[in-house]
């Protein structure tokens, strides 16, 4: 390599926040999909935003790829460094500013999602996107992955509630994406920005819109004996007008496995399905949707509706939902999830159809996924080191992938592409298409040196050729 | 199960091919085009640089509709009207109402980001936008988003053509979010007084506490007399939900201020009221300044100029309705923001033709900007001059 990029970054950073070595590297060598695993060269980790300027100025200087990285939470092997360097953000966790009159905070990409929320709490406010790994993952991850969350069906994902950033492009210099202050004219850059996976640069500051926390807060339990019923008590619901803040399916192989781990929050062991469903708003509103919403369920087949009654009770309950996934290393070391969104009266047939496709295959599929927006997240729990199963696992979920397309669906709709998803984008998106996204990365990033091989597949942009210093791996 | 209710483009005579064939003829003769949906909104008065106009006015209607699925998919040309109507009939809406009247296209509204007051409860058009179809200025077919709710696969090339102002690409097909009707949607108003003090010491509480009106835009006397309001400053608000919801809040608003229903058309009345102005021009800033400000700037105001402030949002709208009063209004906008960029606080919407270029620098000068416009539209053939560029 180039004499010294370690020592380099080592004299930007401090010693202890770059490492080299093999073994101290194999931390980063995944993300929150254990299938994929690709060894980083380097890893460097800047402290204050000075320094992360400058880590990313000597890379532009040296021609060198790199791959940005919040808390390594993510489920498309999107932060995934392959023989490159790897610039980790987590230190930077500084909130910068609380406006409570007009309700915006502005912080570092390394602050966590939950934490934030913990911050305005006092306030009366709260940072509505809420992905499941909220407890670790990064408002800098949330804004490159365009996280969402159970309560986005209500309140939208981070691209409706990021007002502005500042950005570091990947040649060094600095841009003003959105306004902090007001509606700014022009392209929506911000929007641009938002969901780039890390390709377009990095995000040094963020300007998130923040909301009154709703005067009331009700959450139901409904559980049923079929998954059929509960698919068309979700259809239902929606159809009825009721916006619910959060409207979630757990299928009975998950609930067993949560109420076999340590996340138990006392659904029924018996239930094929159940769903659960907050509803927020005025007091007054909010009673009268309850019962609203009880009535469906009821009508729907469920055996039983039960409300949480105190904080406790609602806390718990979304406990064992947002905590689905790490139950299922109980089943099996790896985990692959999918990301699929349907439209969602397509709701019942699909489910039929992925449980058609689990025993063609001979896996079990289970279901946890935001049933009221058609997200859904069929997860197979297996080894990868048994090739026979991965192979079985690996074509059912390319079957349940093609049979949501076929519905009319996306390929994912809060996970990000990253490198799981990219061999499906040519299944929806057309060559030109694919084309005006490497066009637009291209503006963002001329010479593709971040978070390169991700996204949109290399042969579909027309343009591409080698270009000059973008050197996919480093040279030593 | 709900039937996929496909309908070939029956309505109008413009399709995709159209578009993309005209562009290419306009690419090779390098003769740029100025694109236009059925011209309701073309005397913004924006100079294009154009002989051509690329009309979208035909290539209308319905392409699905599931309405369980609360999407819909329509061709750029669809008027918001038909759009209404359409959904209406399955008790859904598109709570999207930009200024202006509802002849206007939905390819418009998203091309020119242009929202209304119910944005301050259900977002932009950015927001309310899953997915289109566009054609580029080299006449390649281009879809971004798709059509379901949530959707983050490839880059987000439907907020980008959002606001772009057709020098990105022509957008032929859109697919939005809608909703369900609610239970009750009603609308009122509240005198304000007619002094400022009085006015602010209303105002400030009142603005502060928690209602969650669909809208709530405060009017200046003139505006409320442009619409047989009255002769005061007034505040209109409109509440929307389940009828308890909708009760709970007009009785929490009725016990501080004497309020009185009103149509629900005032609204439209309201969005159609600037029409045929010179000048139209938005200041947006953080909802505690126009909190503290709104009750002065709904007071000083020459005859001739209309102010809306939606202070949830953080905007104000000011109409000057005799064209050659612009030197005054532009002297009160930026006496509110004399320390802003304008580019930032001040956008202005119509204009007469000689001020444009006084007033309105490019807001596509940078560099990321103008990468992206070389990109989608090389020879320069979409709008050209339509962003001050």
């Amino acid at each position: 390599m180039r004499s010294g990029i370690a020592e380099r970054l080592a004299e930007i950073v401090g010693e202890r926040h770059v490492l080299s070595r093999p073994s101290e590297l194999l931390v980063y060598n995944s993300d929150g999909l254990p299938g994929y695993r690709r060894q980083p060269r380097l890893a460097v980790f800047p402290g204050t935003r000075e320094e992360t300027i400058a880590v990313v100025r000597l890379l532009a200087d040296e021609g060198l790829p790199f791959v940005p990285r919040g808390a390594g939470t993510g489920l498309s092997g999107g932060a995934l460094a392959d023989d490159i360097v790897v610039i980790g953000l987590h230190r930077l966790k500084k909130i910068l500013s609380l406006d409570v009159e007009n309700r915006r905070a502005t912080v570092e990409p390394g602050v966590v999602n939950l934490r934030l929320n913990k911050h305005v709490a006092p306030h009366g406010l709260l940072y509505a996107p809420d992905p499941s790994s909220e407890a670790a993952c990064t408002i800098g991850g949330n804004v490159a992955e365009n996280a969402g969350g159970p309560h986005c069906l209500k309140y939208g994902v981070t691209l409706n509630h990021v007002l502005a950033m500042t950005v570091v492009l990947p040649s060094g210099e600095l841009v003003e994406l959105g306004s902090k202050v007001g509606e700014r004219d022009g392209y929506d850059l911000r929007g641009a920005f938002i969901g780039s996976e890390g390709c377009f640069g990095l995000a040094l500051d963020i300007t998130v819109k923040l909301m009154t926390k709703p005067q009331a807060v009700r959450t139901l339990l409904a559980d049923f004996t079929s998954v059929d019923q509960a698919a068309h008590v979700t259809s239902a619901i929606i159809a009825s007008g009721i916006v619910p803040a959060a409207l979630e399916f757990m299928d009975g192989p998950t609930i067993r496995v949560v109420e076999d781990s340590i996340y138990a929050a006392g659904y029924p062991r018996d239930a094929e399905a159940i769903l659960l469903i907050e509803l927020d708003g005025l007091e007054a509103g909010v009673s009268a949707d309850l019962e609203a919403v009880r009535r469906i369920c009821l009508d729907g087949g469920a055996r039983n509706v039960k409300v949480a009654r105190d904080d406790a009770e609602r806390m718990k309950l979304w406990q064992g939902r947002k905590k689905a996934f790490g139950a299922m290393g109980r089943l099996a070391p790896h985990l692959i999830v999918q990301d699929a969104v349907i439209p969602r009266t397509r709701l019942p047939d699909i489910l039929a159809t992925i449980r058609a496709i689990g025993e063609k295959y001979g896996v079990v599929v289970c279901n946890v996924f935001h049933a009221g927006d058609g997200n859904l997240h069929p997860n197979i729990a297996y080894s990868a080191d048994d090739p026979a199963e991965s192979e079985r696992v690996h074509k059912a979920m390319t079957e349940i992938m093609q049979a949501c397309i076929d519905a009319g669906g996306s390929i994912t709709g809060e996970h990000g592409v990253g490198l799981d998803k990219m061999g499906y984008m040519e299944s929806i998106f057309s060559e030109s298409s694919l084309n005006a996204m490497c066009e637009l990365r291209a503006v963002f990033d001329p010479e593709r040196r971040s978070n390169p091989g991700k996204v949109v597949p290399v042969h579909a942009c027309k343009e591409w050729h080698a270009v000059p210093g973008g050197r996919l791996r480093m040279d030593t | 199960m709900a039937r996929r209710a496909r309908r070939p483009i029956a309505d109008g005579h413009v399709s995709t091919a159209a578009v993309v064939s005209a562009i290419k003829e306009s690419g090779s003769t390098r003769s740029p085009l100025r694109i236009a949906g059925r011209s309701t909104w073309l005397d913004a008065g924006r100079p294009v640089r154009a002989n051509k106009t690329l009309s979208l006015r035909d290539d209308s209607g319905v392409v699905i509709y599931v309405p369980g699925d609360l999407t819909l998919t329509v061709r750029a040309g669809t008027s918001l009207s038909e759009i209404e109507r359409v959904t209406r009939e399955h008790d859904q809406w598109l709570p999207l109402d930009p200024y202006g009247s509802n002849d206007g296209t939905i390819g418009a509204t998203i091309a020119t980001a242009s929202a209304g007051p119910l944005a301050s409860s259900f977002g932009l058009p950015r927001d309310l936008l899953l997915g289109l179809e566009f054609v580029n200025g080299r006449g390649e077919v281009v879809r971004g988003g798709g059509k379901v709710v949530k959707n983050v696969a490839g880059f987000d090339l439907s907020r980008l053509l959002t606001g772009s102002w057709g020098t990105l690409g022509v957008i032929t097909e859109v697919t939005v979010r809608l909703y369900a009707c609610p239970q009750a949607d009603r609308s009122f108003v509240i005198r304000l007084a007619a002094n400022e003090k009085e006015s602010n010491a209303f105002l400030r509480p009142f603005l502060a506490a928690s209602f969650s009106p669909y809208a709530l835009e405060l009017l200046s006397a003139s505006a409320a007399f442009a619409l047989g309001l009255g002769e005061r400053a007034v505040c209109l608000m409109r509440f929307g939900g389940n009828t308890a919801a909708v009760d709970a809040q007009l009785n929490a608003v009725s016990r501080i201020a004497g309020v009185e229903e009103v149509e629900t058309s005032v609204w439209e009345a309201l969005r159609t009221l600037e029409m045929g102005s010179g000048c139209v021009i938005r200041v947006t800033g953080l909802p505690g300044e126009f909190r503290s400000v709104s009750a002065s700037m709904l007071m000083e105001q020459p005859s001739g100029i209309l102010n809306y402030i939606d202070p949830a949002r953080g905007v104000l709208r000011l109409v000057v309705r005799a064209p050659n009063e612009h030197e005054e209004s532009k002297e009160s906008v930026f006496g509110i923001s004399t320390d802003m960029p304008p580019n930032e606080r001040v956008v202005y919407e119509t204009l007469p033709a000689d001020v444009w270029s006084e007033v309105s620098p490019s807001v596509v000068a940078d560099p990321l900007s103008r990468g992206i416009r070389k990109a989608y539209d090389p020879h320069d053939i979409l709008n050209p001059g339509i962003l001050g560029d």
